[in-house]
């Protein structure tokens, strides 16, 4: 028998940080989004916005434009930042294709 | 979009509703928004991730075994397509003695860390280079270009991050330029773009690149890029300047564009997404003036088109790279041009009136720029194609025949230049690939 060793081609992953820990409820939390204002990104996420506002009590969900809009926006720094400081227990973020 | 997530450093999945695309489209029906939206709830509450911490140790090895070297070979060939590592055609799989025997060709330790590759975040040491360059056939003389290449693709300004997952088909183009494109045979004449077994180093090293990109970077189509066609991705380009042809007084590329010393080895590294033959010469009884002209018109004639690829590289990078014969270099020089005049009436005579821009609706996508520059180039009308003639990169290169140019199409936020650094036994790789492959 011939064996053949060879090497995987990947590269290794490194594991920086954690994701984001979930909500346990949404009923009376504060929630964004973060938009890139693309694929149907302004149709969906405000039908999401009515969606959750209908089903959970006290809930707040910010409209689509309370952060900055625009794949030239939405990754940089100071978005991030702002999306902190505003105190929004979680954000969705859409759309991609 | 998993990529995306690991390449930002998290465990490669995330909270996601994913939808056909035709929901993305202008009219859709978005009513699936409202039927599935407990996932987008569950996304916020009760979602966990089912992966652990990625593993951090170094390339492992596999191992198949077969009743001959051929089924062995076969078995391995089976194994990195099932695991979808190749690109269809045969790859040499990267054993321990071939990485290492390709190792020589740099200076660096094989653990050096070159980047991330986007988006999925793999780790790009010189290590994982050489095995995706013994997997595209390559030899140890063409690692120094494959790790500036990789070098240069991993610095943010070259737009990776986002070129390697967007639908717009970018491919690398790699232009060398130094006495390290002949020593190890990469072409500079004709075929210049495309696999050639004289001059086989074009081909191994573009392919090494792109094995990296979809191995490393995760950029496995239609998964991990959404890149529509995919077009020149078996080879990308990787190509020299034929300096030899330069006409006195012409500049090489990687001096004009990166100041590197006349002279020295080193690469430049820009995006494109286009390639198209351009029929330059003239056809009756032109005097060499009309023809230089005329061809001139037609290059520019052909860059002036609202495709809007430019945009990306619009202030910093390339709206594309114009290849241009030495015959064709050196009748021009001849005729007073320089590489600096042919750029600027380039740059002058592609510039789209707004009429034209209006009603293919450019100028949406011009407003919505994140640069400034492009922003405000607006206002301008004739609309230049790009911010400054300098943007324009073009390269003396291709056959010695003068009928035809070439226009890689940009779509190139940056170009970027690297050094190539090489070991101190280069010339005894250079004659063992002497040896190799000429008989020698």
């Amino acid at each position: 028998m011939v064996t053949l060793e060879f090497h995987e081609p990947t590269g290794r992953l490194e594991a920086r940080q954690p994701h984001a820990p979930r909500l346990d409820a949404l009923e009376g939390k504060r929630i964004g989004f973060v938009s890139n204002e693309q694929w149907q990104a302004f149709r969906m996420l405000p039908l999401l916005k009515t969606l959750l506002e209908r089903d959970f009590a006290g809930i707040e969900v910010l409209p689509i434009n309370a952060f900055p809009q625009g794949n030239a926006l939405i990754g940089n720094e100071e978005t991030a930042a702002e999306v902190k400081r505003s105190g929004v227990d979680a954000v969705i973020i859409g759309n991609a294709a | 979009m998993k990529n995306a997530v690991s390449g930002l450093g998290l465990a490669p999945d995330a909270a996601m509703v994913t939808f056909p695309i035709d929901m993305f489209l202008p009219g859709s029906d978005i009513s699936p928004v409202e039927t599935r939206k407990h996932e987008f709830y569950d996304g916020l509450t009760g979602w966990k991730s089912d992966l652990g911490a990625p593993s951090n140790g170094a390339s492992p090895l596999l191992s198949v075994r077969g009743a001959t070297f051929e089924e062995a070979l076969v078995r391995a060939n089976n194994l990195i397509l099932a695991n979808q590592w190749g690109d269809g055609l045969p790859v040499w799989p990267a054993t321990r003695e071939r990485v290492q025997w390709i190792l020589q060709g740099t200076p660096r330790p094989r653990e050096h860390v070159l980047g991330t590759f986007p988006p999925r975040g793999g780790v790009a040491t010189v290590e994982i280079c050489a095995i995706a360059l013994a997997m595209a056939g390559g030899r140890p003389e063409y690692l120094p270009v494959l790790v500036a290449a990789v070098e240069a693709f991993l610095d943010p300004a070259s737009g990776s991050e986002q070129l390697q997952a967007a639908s717009g088909s970018a491919f690398p183009v790699v232009i060398v330029n130094g006495p390290i494109a002949k020593q190890i045979r990469l072409n500079s004449g004709f075929g210049c773009l495309g696999p050639d077994p004289q001059h086989p180093a074009g081909a191994s090293i573009g392919r090494a690149l792109r094995l990296m990109q979809q191995n490393v970077g995760g950029a496995r189509p239609g998964v991990g890029t959404m890149a529509n066609y995919g077009g020149l991705r078996y080879t990308n380009v990787v190509f020299a300047e034929d300096e030899e042809n330069l006409p006195a007084g012409w500049t090489a590329h990687g001096t004009e564009r990166h100041g590197f010393a006349p002279g020295s080895n080193s690469i430049s590294l820009a995006f494109a997404n286009g390639a198209t033959n351009i029929r330059r010469r003239g056809a009756k009884k032109e005097t060499p003036e009309e023809d230089a002209v005329q061809g001139m018109h037609r290059m520019a004639d052909f860059m002036r088109v609202p495709n809007l690829a430019g945009l990306a590289g619009y202030e910093h990078g390339t709206p594309g790279i114009l290849m241009i014969p030495g015959v064709v270099a050196q009748t021009m020089a001849g005729l007073g041009w320089t590489k600096r005049s042919m750029r600027e009436f380039l740059w002058e005579h592609s510039r789209i009136p707004a009429e034209h821009l209006r009603r293919a609706g450019g100028y949406a996508w011009i407003e919505i720029d994140a640069s400034k520059v492009t922003r405000d180039s607006a206002a301008l009308d004739p609309w230049p194609i790009t911010a400054s003639p300098d943007n324009v990169v073009l390269i003396v290169a291709g056959g010695g025949h003068p009928t035809n140019s070439y226009w890689l199409q940009g779509y190139s936020p940056g170009v970027v230049g690297r050094a190539i650094a090489l070991p101190e036994e280069f010339p005894r790789l250079l004659a063992e690939a002497e040896r190799d492959l000429n008989g020698g």
